[in-house]
C-alpha cells in the first residue's frame, strides 16, 4: 500500500498555498474578526493583487519590487472601490456588494475582448522569473522522498513564511495598540465608537485596505510557483478562507496560521485516504466522486464550528465573536 | 445671571438661577444657551417624526426632554448629535453650526450622548472601554501604532484618568473584566464615564435610567448632578418624573414631534395641560394587554397592527381567553 | 442586522403597484421563445480529474442522436485533433489543459437531410476552467443552419457576442427575444427571490443555501421525469412537494434549534454557507458533474412577430404567473398573509399579539422551498441542469432581492424581472460571458444611489 500521502500531508505544513492562505486568512481576520466587516470579497482582492502583479511583471517586464508595489496599489484601489459606498451602509450590504465584486472581476478577466492582458480563462503563467532572479540557494535538491524540493520551490515558501510571519507581526502590534482598540470597539457597535469622536468609516476603510493587501501579497505567495488561473478565485476560495479563519479562531493572529495547517494538512489526508479507499474498493465510490467530498468536508466543518466552536481552536470562548 | 427687563418676564421667586428671558413656553430664549436649534424637521415616509421652530438649551443646567413614547425625543437626540439627518434646520453648538456634520465631528465638538440601549462594548474590557472615550491620542493611527514608544506615554495618562473616573463611579474592582460581565446598571454607569472620557461640555443622556435597578438609580442621579457642579451641561431624555424633578432644572416637553412646553419642573408639572395632553396618555399603559398595545400601535401609526390587533380584541371573548 | 421594519399600511398601497406589474408583465409576455440560460460558465470541479469536452450532437426536430459525425477541436498550445461521434451522438474530448477550445462541426460529415448547426454556434468557443470534466458542447442540426427555437442555445459559455448578422434575425428581432427572455428568466429568478426575501424578512437569515433548494427541485423533476420517465406534470408537482418537505426539514432540523439557541445573524449566514457547500458537493456526488436533461418537447407552439415559444414555455409562464398572483394574493388577503407581513415588520410586537411566529416561519420555509423547487425543476426543463445549476443563479437572486429591498416580497419580484432583463440585454452590448457581472454591477450601482432598494424604505435610524 502506498502511504506516501501522509508524508504529502505532512509536506501541507509549510506548502505555498497554506503560506498564502495562511496569510490571506490573517487578512480576513483584519477585517472580519477584529473590525467586524463582512467581507464575501477576500478571494476577489487575492484575483486584483495577482493579476495586477502578473500582467506587470509577465506584459510590461516590471522589476520584481514595482510588482509587487502595482498588487498593493491593485488592492488599495480595490478596497477603495468596495468601501467607500458601502461602509456608510449596513453590515450585509458590504456582503453582497463585496462577493458580487469578487465575480464580478472573476467574469471579467475571463473575458476574451482582453485576453491578450488577462490571459482570458487560461491565466498567466510565468511570473515567477523576476522573482527567481534573486534566489540566493544554490541550484539543487532539498528534503527527502516526496517532500523533495528544488531551489525555487524552497525559496519562495522561505519568503512566503518571512512575509506571513512579518505580517503576523505586523497585525499583532497593530491589534493592541490603540487603533486596535478602536477597531475592535467598531466590530462590538459602531455607533459606540462614533459617538465618542472616532471616524468609524475611515477606520472601517483602513482594515479592508488592510486586509486586502494581505490578500494580494498572499496571491504573489500563491502564484509564484504555479499560475494565475481566475477561477482560483470564486465564492468558494472566500468560504475556505473563512473556514480556515474560524478554525484557529477569528479574533486571534495565530489563528489563521495555524488554521490554514490543519485545513490543508486534514484536506490533504482525507484525499489520500479517499484515494485508498477507492483504488482498494473500501469505499462504494468512483474516483470522480472523490472530488465533492472534500467540500462536503469543508461544508460541515464549516457549520459545526459556527455552531460548537466558534471562538475556534485558539481563541477564548468569551471571546468568540458571535457567542452561540 | 439675566438682564432681561421684559415686563412679562414671569420671573421665578427665590435664589433660583434665571434661565431664560421673556415668558416660559416653547421656544423661550435662555439666558445663556449653549445649543440652539431652529427650524429642526425630520420626516420619515409621510410621517413627521420631529418638527421643531425653535429650542436652546441652557449652559451649566441639568434640562430634561420628556414626553410620551413616539414623541419624537430620541430621534431630536439622534438629530442634533449627527446620526440621523435632518429634512430641514440648522443649530449650533456654541457657536459651532453642527447641520450636516457627521457624528464623530460632533462628538469631537465637545457635544456627546449615551444611548437608550447601552452600547458598552461587550468583549473589550472594562478600561479598554474607557480608554476608548480618550482624546488626542496619537497611537490612534495607523503609522504611529506601529511604533508603541510613540503612544505609550500618552496611554499611561490615559489609563490614569480613566482609573480615575472608575472610582468615582465604582467600578474601578471592575477594570480589568470584560464590558459584557456587567450588570445592566453597572453599563449605564460604565457608558456614562466613557463619555466623560472626552471631557465634554455638553453631556446628553437618552434615558439614562431606563433598565437600572433601584439601588443604582440614587448613585446615577449623584453622578448626572456632578456632572453640572463639574461646570458641564446636561440634556437628558427622560420618562421617569420623579427623577426629572428631583435632579432637573429645566424641563422640555415634546409631543408628536413639536416641543409643546417649557419651564421650570415645578411649574411645567403643574400645567395639568401637559400631564393630561402629553404625560398622562401612556404614563400607565401596559403592553402586556392587548388593548395596551393598540394603544401604542395607534400612536404608531400603524394601520396595519391597529387592525391586527382589534381582530384579536374581537376574538378573545369567542376563545373564551 | 436589522430587519427593515416595513410599514404595513405602506405595504398594501406597494403591493396594489406590485399587482399591475404583475399583470402587466403577464400581459406582456404573450410570446417568448427560448429560456434565457441561468447556468452560468461551469465551476471549477474541485477534483484534480484532467478536463474534457463533451460533444453530443443531435436533430432539432426529434432529439434523434447523429452518429458518426465529425468535429474538429482546436484550443491553445497548438492543441488540433477530429473526434468522431458516436451511435449515442457523443464523443468525448479528453484535454491536455484548461482554456478556449474551438469546436468546429464538419458539417459534410453530417447526414443529409438532417439539417446543420446553426451557424451562430459552429464553430463555438468552448470555455474550459481548471478541473471541468465533460463540459458540454452540444449541437443540435437545424435545417438550413438557422437559430432555432429552442431553449438554452442562447448562451454558450465564452461564446461572445450575439451575433445581429445571422441570416434571417434583424436586430429588433433579437432585442424582443432578449426582451422576452429576460421576462421569463426574471419571474422564474423571482419564485426563488420571493422565498429569500421571505426568509431574510421574518427571521433576518440570508439564505446562502437557497440556489441548493433551486437545484433540489430541479434534480427531484429530473429523477421523476429524466429517470422514473414519469409524466411532465408528476415532475412539477413532485419537485413542488419535495421542495415543501426540504424547506420543512431544513427548518426543523437546522434553523429552527438554532434560532433557539439564540444563534446571531451573521454567524447564521456562515452556517448556511457551510450548508449549501455540503447540498451542492452532494449533489455532485450523487449525480455527477454533467449536465443533466429533463426530456421535454421542444416544438415550437406559438408565435408572436418574431418571438417563438414551446409548450413548456408556455406552460412556465402561466404557472410562474399564477405562482406570483397566488403569493400576491395569500400576502395580502389572507389571515396568513398577514401575519407573515406583521411577524417580518416588527416580530416582538407581532408575538406580543398572538401571532404564533414559530409557525409562520415554518410555513414561510415550507413556502420558499416550494417556491425554489418549482423554480429549479422549470429552469430544468428548459435546458440542462447540473449539481451546481442553483448555486449559480444565488447571486443573480441575491441581486434581486436586494434591488427590490431586503425583506419585501414585491421587491423581490420587481428586482428579479429587473435582473433578468439586465442579464438578456447587456449582451447587446457587452460579451455574454459577463452578463451576470453586469447584473451584479447595476446591483452595486442602484445600491449606491438607493441603498434601500427599489421599493425599500428607507432605515430608520434610533
Amino acid at each position: 500500500m502506498d502511504l506516501s500521502f501522509l508524508w504529502l500531508a505532512l509536506g501541507q505544513i509549510i506548502s505555498p498555498q497554506t503560506i498564502a492562505y495562511a496569510l490571506a486568512a490573517l487578512g480576513l481576520a483584519v477585517c472580519f474578526g477584529f473590525t467586524g466587516l463582512i467581507n464575501f470579497g477576500q478571494a476577489g482582492f487575492m484575483a486584483v493583487g495577482g493579476y495586477a502583479f502578473a500582467i506587470t511583471s509577465v506584459h510590461f517586464h516590471w522589476a520584481f519590487g514595482w510588482s509587487v508595489l502595482a498588487s498593493i496599489a491593485g488592492a488599495v484601489i480595490f478596497a477603495f472601490i468596495l468601501g467607500i459606498p458601502t461602509l456608510r451602509l449596513r453590515a450585509d450590504y458590504l456582503a453582497i456588494v463585496t462577493i458580487a465584486a469578487a465575480e464580478i472581476v472573476r467574469y471579467t478577466v475571463k473575458t476574451p475582448n482582453i485576453a491578450p492582458v488577462t490571459g482570458g480563462t487560461d491565466g498567466i503563467n510565468g511570473s515567477s522569473h523576476a522573482f527567481d532572479a534573486f534566489n540566493p540557494i544554490p541550484v539543487g535538491r532539498y528534503g527527502f522522498g516526496v517532500l523533495t524540493y528544488d531551489q525555487d520551490d524552497l525559496w519562495i515558501i522561505l519568503v512566503g513564511i518571512a512575509v506571513t510571519a512579518v505580517a503576523a507581526l505586523f497585525v499583532w502590534q497593530l491589534m493592541r495598540s490603540p487603533w486596535g482598540r478602536i477597531v475592535k470597539g467598531i466590530r462590538e457597535d459602531e455607533d459606540a465608537v462614533r459617538a465618542l469622536g472616532k471616524n468609524v468609516y475611515w477606520y472601517k476603510m483602513q482594515a479592508l485596505i488592510i486586509g486586502g493587501v494581505l490578500a494580494a501579497l498572499a496571491n504573489i505567495i500563491n502564484i509564484i510557483p504555479t499560475s494565475l488561473q481566475p477561477d482560483n478565485y470564486g465564492t468558494q476560495t472566500t468560504f475556505f478562507l473563512f473556514t480556515i479563519m474560524l478554525l484557529g479562531g477569528a479574533t486571534t493572529v495565530l489563528g489563521p496560521l495555524v488554521g490554514s495547517i490543519i485545513f490543508w494538512v486534514v484536506l490533504s489526508l482525507a484525499d489520500g485516504i479517499l484515494s485508498l479507499g477507492v483504488q482498494y474498493h473500501w469505499l462504494p465510490i468512483t474516483q470522480l466522486q472523490q472530488g465533492p467530498i472534500r467540500f462536503v468536508l469543508v461544508g460541515i466543518a464549516l457549520m459545526l464550528l459556527i455552531i460548537f466552536r466558534p471562538q475556534g481552536i485558539l481563541g477564548k470562548k468569551r471571546e468568540a465573536y458571535f457567542g452561540a | 445671571m439675566p438682564k432681561s427687563t421684559s415686563p412679562e418676564t414671569t420671573a421665578p421667586s427665590g435664589a433660583r438661577p434665571e434661565l431664560f428671558i421673556g415668558t416660559a413656553g416653547p421656544g423661550v430664549k435662555k439666558t445663556d444657551p449653549i445649543l440652539v436649534a431652529d427650524n429642526v424637521t425630520r420626516t420619515f415616509g409621510g410621517m413627521t417624526a420631529v418638527d421643531v421652530a425653535h429650542v436652546e438649551i441652557p449652559r451649566g443646567a441639568i434640562t430634561a426632554l420628556i414626553g410620551p413614547n413616539g414623541a419624537g425625543k430620541t430621534t431630536l437626540f439622534n438629530l442634533l448629535t449627527g446620526f440621523d439627518r435632518p429634512t430641514t434646520g440648522t443649530w449650533q453648538f456654541d457657536g459651532i453650526s453642527l447641520a450636516g456634520m457627521p457624528a464623530y465631528k460632533v462628538a469631537r465638538t465637545g457635544m456627546v450622548r449615551t444611548f437608550q440601549l447601552t452600547k458598552a462594548l461587550g468583549l473589550l474590557s472594562v478600561l479598554e472601554n474607557m480608554r476608548l472615550g480618550a482624546t488626542k491620542q496619537g497611537g490612534e493611527h495607523f503609522f504611529t501604532a506601529l511604533i508603541s514608544s510613540l503612544w505609550r506615554k500618552r496611554e499611561k495618562e490615559i489609563t490614569a484618568q480613566a482609573m480615575e473616573l472608575l472610582a468615582r463611579f465604582k467600578l474601578d474592582s471592575k477594570a480589568g473584566d470584560y464590558a459584557a460581565s456587567l450588570s445592566g446598571g453597572q453599563r449605564k454607569l460604565l457608558e456614562m464615564a466613557r463619555a466623560l472620557m472626552t471631557v465634554p461640555r455638553l453631556v446628553m443622556l437618552d434615558e439614562p435610567m431606563a433598565g437600572v435597578n433601584p439601588a443604582l438609580t440614587q448613585s446615577l442621579l449623584g453622578h448626572i448632578l456632578n456632572l453640572k457642579t463639574e461646570g458641564m451641561t446636561v440634556l437628558f431624555v427622560e420618562h421617569d418624573m420623579h427623577m426629572v424633578q428631583t435632579i432637573a432644572d429645566w424641563v422640555i416637553v415634546m409631543a408628536e414631534g413639536k416641543i409643546v412646553a417649557e419651564g421650570y419642573p415645578d411649574e411645567v408639572m403643574r400645567d395639568t395641560a401637559v400631564i393630561d395632553a402629553y404625560l398622562g396618555a401612556h404614563h400607565d399603559t401596559d403592553l402586556g394587554s392587548l388593548t395596551g398595545q393598540l394603544e401604542v400601535a395607534k400612536e404608531l401609526g400603524d394601520e396595519f397592527l391597529v387592525s391586527e390587533i382589534s381582530d384579536e380584541i374581537q376574538e378573545e371573548p369567542k376563545n373564551g381567553k | 442586522m436589522k430587519i427593515p421594519q416595513a410599514q404595513a399600511s405602506r405595504l398594501a398601497h406597494r403591493a396594489r403597484g406590485a399587482l399591475a406589474i404583475l399583470i402587466a408583465a403577464a400581459a406582456l409576455i404573450l410570446g417568448p421563445a427560448a429560456m434565457a440560460s441561468a447556468v452560468e460558465t461551469p465551476a471549477p470541479t474541485p477534483s484534480a480529474s484532467p478536463e474534457s469536452i463533451e460533444i453530443w450532437i443531435r436533430v432539432a426536430a426529434d432529439k434523434s442522436n447523429v452518429p458518426n459525425a465529425s468535429v474538429l477541436v482546436t484550443g491553445p498550445k497548438g492543441f488540433s485533433q477530429t473526434f468522431v461521434t458516436g451511435p449515442d451522438g457523443k464523443a468525448f474530448v479528453g484535454l491536455p489543459r484548461a482554456g478556449d477550445y474551438t469546436l468546429l462541426v464538419d458539417n459534410k460529415s453530417l447526414p443529409a437531410g438532417k439539417g446543420t448547426p446553426p451557424s451562430e454556434s459552429n464553430p463555438r468557443v468552448v470555455t474550459v476552467s481548471p478541473g471541468d470534466v465533460e463540459d458540454p458542447a452540444y449541437f443540435l442540426l437545424v435545417p438550413g443552419g438557422t437559430e432555432p427555437s429552442v431553449p438554452g442555445s442562447t448562451n454558450t459559455p465564452g461564446s461572445g457576442h450575439h451575433s445581429s448578422s445571422g441570416n434571417n434575425t434583424d436586430y429588433g428581432a433579437l432585442v424582443a427575444n432578449l426582451t422576452a427572455n429576460g421576462l421569463i428568466f426574471g419571474l422564474l429568478l423571482a419564485l426563488a427571490s420571493i422565498g429569500v426575501s421571505l426568509i431574510y424578512g421574518t427571521t433576518g437569515l440570508s439564505n446562502f443555501a437557497h440556489g441548493e433548494l433551486v437545484t433540489f427541485g430541479a434534480l427531484t423533476g429530473y429523477v421523476l421525469s429524466g429517470v422514473l420517465h414519469l409524466p411532465g406534470w408528476i415532475g412539477i408537482v413532485g419537485a413542488a412537494v419535495a421542495g415543501g418537505l426540504m424547506g420543512l426539514g431544513q427548518d426543523a432540523a437546522l434553523w429552527k434549534p438554532l434560532r433557539k439557541r439564540g444563534v446571531g445573524l451573521i454567524p447564521l449566514m456562515i452556517v448556511s454557507i457551510g450548508l449549501s457547500l455540503v447540498l451542492r458537493y452532494l449533489y455532485e456526488f450523487i449525480f455527477g458533474s454533467d449536465q443533466l436533461i429533463i426530456p421535454s418537447d421542444s416544438h415550437a407552439a406559438f408565435v408572436l412577430g418574431p418571438i417563438k415559444f414551446t409548450s413548456i414555455t408556455l406552460i412556465s409562464v402561466i404557472l410562474c404567473v399564477v405562482l406570483l398572483l397566488l403569493v400576491a394574493f395569500i400576502l395580502l388577503r389572507t389571515r396568513i398573509g398577514k401575519a407573515t407581513r406583521a411577524v417580518a415588520d416588527n416580530r416582538a410586537l407581532a408575538a406580543a399579539s398572538g401571532i404564533n411566529v414559530e409557525r409562520i416561519i415554518r410555513l414561510v420555509w415550507v413556502g420558499s422551498g416550494v417556491l425554489a423547487a418549482l423554480a429549479g425543476v422549470l429552469i430544468g426543463y428548459y435546458q440542462t441542469l447540473r449539481w451546481d445549476t442553483g448555486g449559480s443563479i444565488l447571486l443573480l437572486v441575491f441581486a434581486a432581492v436586494t434591488l427590490g429591498g431586503f425583506g419585501t416580497a414585491f421587491g423581490a419580484l420587481v428586482g428579479s424581472l429587473v435582473i433578468g432583463l439586465v442579464v438578456n440585454l447587456s449582451t447587446l452590448i457587452i460579451p455574454a460571458n459577463v452578463q451576470n457581472a453586469a447584473a451584479l454591477l447595476i446591483m452595486i450601482i442602484i445600491l449606491l444611489v438607493r441603498p434601500q432598494g427599489i421599493l425599500g424604505r428607507r432605515e430608520r435610524i434610533g
